[in-house]
């Protein structure tokens, strides 16, 4: 019940936080070409019955005008993210728990389309149990990037996890062991180095206050 | 399980022609073609296509009704994705953005974080940061080259979560990030670079 | 619409998204007989098979626009049974399916060879029942649908050697069991 009633919050919370920002086609005229407009709107629409996050589709859409791609393209772009996004929360669904976030099916999305293989996300999603794969998804694709088997890639994220690192410390575990190869390290040697260090590995470098200070907030459309 | 001699996979997988296998082997292909041709043939007629386009027909079930499915069914699905590949630059992972603040951070939300993007465009009149924290728009986020060495930074709150985004140069000229080391497709035959912003206190 | 019937695949979807929702009868009808055998063979049920290829076509039809590539269009088809085909299998256990059920009833006016035919493909898919859904999948996508092992990677998202392991794995499986079964 506990599941249902959870359920039932995750999917009006942001229903209704859609509402408010105003009607797709709104945000879509004059940017997007008319011709795109209603298919993009009905691809919006469906997700939005299917309970996907609705403001990645938009975002492709907007992209996909920017970048001055033809209408056919755009429409085509934003199933696709429609698709990737259906496949994300399966995957998250995989794993059970409370239902996906938004910010969590987004996530793991763009972390499965930097490649990983279904068998390897669904490893580490059972791995992790109740914690969102996304942040060792993308430490997984991290470590991957920079030329690590992704099998041993896997295996020392998962360790790091059962060591107790949890959220975005996973991608510092990544970032270790990249630090590794730079100070010239072998791949094996990298991973056996950041394995045996495991949970402590480095935290990234705090923003200075200047730096705070500095920092904007992006205000679109002013 | 017994393991088949090797030829016979590579006569079934096409790699090698039939009649190079000793009769004995050629048997063993045939039983199995024979198998695979029983389960080809062996099924009454049937067809779905009166209740496929007849479903089309009717309005698609309404959200409650969709609610009610999913909670009653378990979902499985396989993934296909693209590989999608681009040797990130190994002085990359600290070089650019990703700078959490454990400390007090009063401008800062608590599922805020900072981003510091950094580019080199020596001879660039503009450069703009564009993604979906811009509606793609240029003119939300430009970069600033204050001593024109070339290099343009910009440092700017953000939501914590993935963000995709790209440079635009002089407004007109789409630059994917060299130094993010992280990339997804865009969708539109590119890549965008692809940024992770931590919140604060992570 | 004349000719319209032996056009290629990408060139009814064009004609789908453009507005003929009707043009996804060709479809249909195309490509029913291959999803219905692959999800007969994969479920052990004629019923069962019929109800995941149903579904999986009315939700192609309805997520069409986000195919990306048109020309894969029957790959996509039969990804989508796949997916359904282990849903079901997901939901209840292979072995509760009962594959007899797809075994036709010989006739006794059917000839002897006839007869043989019905009892050895009863053997066969006693034998095929006893691989895991991934195994039979592939010697199902590759030994009865005939799809290439670029076409199975683009469908199942595994890559070409692994999927060739799958294969080789399964017929030797499959031997095996027909082996016991006889």
């Amino acid at each position: 019940m506990r599941r249902v009633a959870l359920f039932l919050l995750a999917i009006v919370a942001p229903l209704g936080a859609q509402s408010g920002r105003g009607s797709v086609r709104a945000r879509l005229t004059g940017r997007v070409p008319e011709v795109a407009i209603a298919v993009v709107d009905s691809v919006v629409r469906a997700a939005e019955a299917e309970r996907l996050p609705t403001e990645p589709l938009v975002q492709k859409a907007l992209e996909g005008a920017a970048k001055h791609a033809a209408p056919g393209r755009i429409v085509q772009a934003v199933g696709a993210q429609a698709e990737q996004l259906r496949q994300a929360r399966t995957l998250l669904e995989r794993g059970g728990g409370n239902p996906p976030t938004a910010i969590e099916i987004t996530s793991v999305a763009a972390a499965m389309v930097r490649g990983l293989p279904p068998p390897l996300a669904g490893r580490i999603v059972t791995a992790l149990a109740d914690e969102p794969p996304g942040p060792a998804l993308h430490a997984v694709a991290d470590l991957e990037g920079h030329g690590f088997a992704e099998d041993a890639a896997v295996d020392l994220i998962v360790a790091a996890a059962r060591a107790g690192l949890r959220g975005l410390r996973l991608l510092d575990v990544a970032t270790a062991a990249v630090h590794e190869l730079q100070r010239g390290a072998t791949h094996p040697a990298a991973l056996a180095t950041v394995r045996r260090a495991l949970p402590d590995v480095p935290w990234p470098p705090k923003p200075s206050p200047a730096e705070v200070n500095r920092a904007r907030r992006p205000r679109p459309g002013v | 399980m017994s393991k088949l001699d090797p030829r016979i996979h590579e006569v079934l997988d096409g790699d090698l022609p039939p009649e190079r296998l000793p009769p004995e082997l050629r048997a063993v292909v045939l039983r199995l073609e024979r198998a695979a041709g029983l389960l080809r043939a062996g099924l009454a007629p049937a067809s779905v296509a009166g209740r496929v386009l007849a479903a089309l027909h009717r309005p698609e079930p309404s959200r409650g009704r969709r609610v009610l499915q999913w909670l009653t069914e378990r979902h499985v699905i396989t993934i296909a994705m693209r590989p999608v590949w681009s040797l990130a630059l190994a002085a990359v992972l600290a070089a650019v953005v990703l700078v959490p603040d454990h400390g007090s951070a009063p401008l800062l939300g608590a599922q805020e974080g900072i981003a510091r993007f950094v580019g080199h465009f020596p001879g660039a009149r503009s450069v703009d940061v564009v993604g979906p924290f811009t509606d793609w728009h240029t003119g939300v986020v430009p970069l600033r080259d204050d001593d024109n060495d070339g290099v343009w930074s910009a440092v700017v709150v953000l939501p914590a979560g993935t963000h995709e985004y790209m440079f635009v140069v002089d407004g007109e000229r789409w630059v994917v990030d060299p130094l993010a080391g992280r990339y997804v497709s865009d969708g539109f035959g590119r890549q965008n670079a692809l940024l992770i912003v931590r919140p604060v206190g992570r | 619409m004349s000719g319209f019937a032996d056009a290629p695949d990408a060139d009814v979807i064009a004609r789908i998204l453009a507005g003929d929702g009707d043009a996804f009868g060709i479809l249909v009808r195309r490509h029913e007989a291959g999803l219905l055998r692959f999800a007969t063979r994969m479920l052990g049920s004629p019923d069962a098979a019929a109800d995941a290829v149903a579904e999986a076509l009315i939700r192609a039809y309805r997520h069409l626009a986000s195919l990306d590539d048109p020309t894969r269009f029957r790959t996509w088809l039969y990804r989508i049974v796949a997916n359904r085909c282990k849903s079901h299998l997901g939901r209840r256990s292979a072995q509760r399916v009962s594959l007899e059920e797809a075994a036709p009833v010989p006739d006794p006016h059917d000839g002897e060879a006839e007869l043989e035919r019905a009892e050895q493909l009863g053997l066969v898919e006693r034998a095929l029942r006893t691989l895991s859904p991934e195994k039979r999948e592939a010697f199902l996508l590759k030994h009865v649908e005939g799809l290439s092992y670029e076409e199975m990677a683009a469908l199942t998202g595994e890559r070409i050697p692994t999927l060739k392991m799958r294969v080789h794995r399964a017929r030797e499986a499959l031997l095996e069991a027909l082996k016991e079964h006889r």
